[in-house]
């Protein structure tokens, strides 16, 4: 094989695993014979409310009005992440969905879309993502107030003490044994 | 000196009777006691096949009858360290002769209330998850330590002030019982001969643990009661909950212990030693944790009521005049109010009127924990329609099951144990006859805290 032959032979392996790597990664919405496009308002910022839209519509270019679009985040909480429900829309008559959201944290958000097309049963999937700017969140709670020596470490030590002590009662039980050894029938017998 | 030593053969023969004698009614109780247990089981067997749904708790109303008798439990588990360590550490020698009651209904209470924390679980196994998964910033954790501390605390100062009393049974019994209870014995009592090393010993650890047992006790019930106040619920949302179940837990205790001492001493005959002041002096105190009680109601209702924060007009309403209403006009009338109107006539101050006072005090205390469970659940949380909450045949199988736990462990042990603190009593009794002749057998370094001068 000479050498263009063998470029050949790897460009088209190059545009194959191109080629499945998009098919691999593409959302499913991109799947299906339902285009999806989502817009996001731009220059979003913390408690101010601002509009996710949807627009479906078929491959044909026909829009595809009354489909339930559900709207999931992503959300990281006390060490925990996963997604959480904000809201529902339906498409209008233009087929798009619009959802009035007020973000509460800022920074970098990731939404997945969720909705079942009329004359389909399989839930189909369109994800984006966008930023939110301002105070890093609209409710301030307190963090709580970190007091040195409050801690674990101080429970610990109280436990430790109270089991310290409760060993030390051991010990003398043991001397209680140890003395009746010693001195078994040399000493006054006062039990009675 | 004839008359002492003829008395204290008289009190050492009355504490080795019930070990001597074995009658029809007893077998008879343990029988029934047995087939409550038996039908118990049963309930518990058709609640792990079947799960929690066989249960009246459910997603809303999550604790029911297993956490209020859990919580019941916990608080006359209190009964013996107030009898044993406060009044000893107070120096009050009239304790003697029930010190030794108190201290088993410490201990069986602490088990039965331990056990229906599991199964309130609904699988046992799931207790491992405390271990693994526990966090010590939980008041769940913090709880597990405490009981787990409280009762080896409670098992050792059941067993140290014992052990001289277990010689006692080791020497006279020996030969004439059966051979597990002469190992038992000789076991017990640890080679105990009297001789003043080991007095010096024993002193020194009753000494520490009467007072190291008291805020043990204390921690356990204030825990106790965080685990409810911690929690995002309205009527729980109290500062004041641990006083005030501690307060609950005392005030319960000495119920319960007037009770015990009421049966037993029926039982065997311990009239001479548990006398009417016994039981008065128990009411007198049971009446100030009553006050205690009703002050600390007011205070908890009045605070809430005033400010009538979300959820608390609901709370009010089923307490006052709706669903719980009846329970609830009974906890503070006949369990806070009578008691005390029982114990200030002088036409009642005698034992039954004790008696009567304390059963009544014994089912408000364990109402009260009950509507504190269910009804603080019941306060919805959103604009939702509350959920009612009724226990089921199981339930109630288990409750019965774990009261007749608590009897049977209690008449177990009189059958084992000596019920009568032989030497704390003689020791008293021989003070008062002739303060001169005798030397204290216990606490000889810290005399003061024995009790050696007091009354």
């Amino acid at each position: 094989m000479n050498v263009i032959s063998r470029r050949a032979v790897n460009t088209a392996l190059g545009a194959l695993a191109v080629g499945l790597i998009a098919v691999a990664t593409a959302g499913p919405a991109f799947a299906s014979h339902v285009a999806a496009r989502t817009t996001v308002t731009a220059d979003a910022k913390v408690g101010e409310v601002l509009s996710i839209a949807v627009d479906l519509s078929a491959t044909d270019g026909t829009q595809l009005p009354g489909t339930t679009v559900t709207f999931y985040l992503h959300m990281a909480f006390a060490g925990v992440t996963g997604e959480a429900e904000i809201g529902r829309a339906v498409t209008n008559e233009t087929g798009v969905a619009n959802l009035a959201y007020r973000p509460r944290l800022a920074g970098h958000h990731e939404l997945r879309m969720e909705y079942v097309t009329p004359g389909d049963d399989e839930v189909e999937v369109v994800t984006t993502a966008f930023d939110v700017t301002g105070g890093e969140q609209l409710y301030e709670s307190a963090a709580g107030i970190d007091i040195p020596g409050v801690d674990v470490g101080l429970l610990m030590a109280v436990l430790a003490l109270v089991w310290l002590i409760l060993l030390w009662v051991g010990f003398r039980l043991v001397a209680i044994a140890r003395a009746g050894g010693t001195s078994a029938g040399s000493g006054p017998d006062q039990t009675s | 000196m004839a008359a002492l030593s003829e008395w204290q053969e008289r009190l050492e023969e009355t504490a080795l009777a019930p070990i001597r004698r074995t009658g029809r009614r007893f077998w008879l109780l343990v029988a029934f006691l047995l087939a409550v247990i038996g039908w118990g089981a049963y309930a518990y067997l058709v609640q792990l096949r079947d799960g929690l749904i066989v249960t009246g708790m459910r997603d809303r109303i999550s604790w029911g009858l297993y956490i209020a008798t859990f919580v019941f439990f916990i608080g006359i588990s209190h009964a013996g360290t107030l009898i044993s360590a406060i009044l000893r550490v107070s120096q009050a020698r009239w304790r003697t002769p029930v010190t030794r009651m108190a201290e088993f209904v410490t201990v069986v209470a602490l088990v039965c209330g331990a056990s229906f924390v599991i199964i309130d679980l609904g699988r046992p196994d799931r207790v491992l998850n405390v271990f693994i998964y526990g966090r010590w910033q939980s008041p769940i954790i913090w709880d597990v330590l405490a009981i787990t501390t409280y009762l080896t605390g409670s098992i050792t100062y059941l067993l140290i002030p014992m052990i001289p009393d277990l010689a006692l049974f080791r020497d006279r019994l020996g030969g004439s019982t059966s051979r597990w209870r002469g190992w038992l014995y000789r076991v017990l009592a640890i080679g105990w001969v009297g001789n003043a090393p080991q007095r010096r010993s024993l002193g020194s650890a009753i000494g520490v643990l009467m007072i190291l047992i008291i805020p043990i006790a204390v921690s356990v019930h204030t825990v106790v009661s965080w685990i409810f106040a911690m929690t995002m619920r309205v009527p729980w949302d109290s500062a004041l909950f641990g006083a005030f179940f501690v307060a609950g837990a005392i005030f319960s205790g000495i119920a319960i212990l007037i009770v015990v001492m009421a049966i037993l001493r029926r039982a065997y005959h311990l009239d001479e030693y548990v006398t009417e002041k016994h039981f008065v002096y128990l009411g007198y105190i049971m009446a100030a944790f009553a006050a205690i009680m009703i002050y600390a109601n007011i205070s908890e209702l009045l605070v809430h009521g005033y400010k009538l924060q979300e959820g608390v007009e609901f709370h009010f309403r089923q307490l006052f005049l709706a669903e719980f209403a009846p329970l609830f006009w009974f906890y503070l009338l006949g369990g806070l109010v009578a008691p005390i109107l029982l114990v200030l006539f002088p036409a009642t101050r005698n034992v039954r009127g004790m008696v009567a006072a304390a059963v009544l005090v014994v089912v408000a205390m364990w109402i009260e924990r009950y509507i504190i469970v269910v009804t603080g659940l019941r306060v919805p949380l959103m604009p939702y329609e509350p959920r009612d909450y009724a226990p089921t045949w199981v339930e109630w199988s288990l409750l019965a099951a774990g009261l007749a736990l608590f009897a049977l462990l209690i008449t177990v042990f009189t059958k084992v144990f000596p019920i009568i603190a032989v030497w704390e009593v003689a020791e008293d009794h021989e003070a008062r006859v002739a303060p001169h002749a005798i030397e204290p057998l216990a606490v000889p370094e810290t005399p003061e805290l024995a009790g050696g001068v007091g009354r």
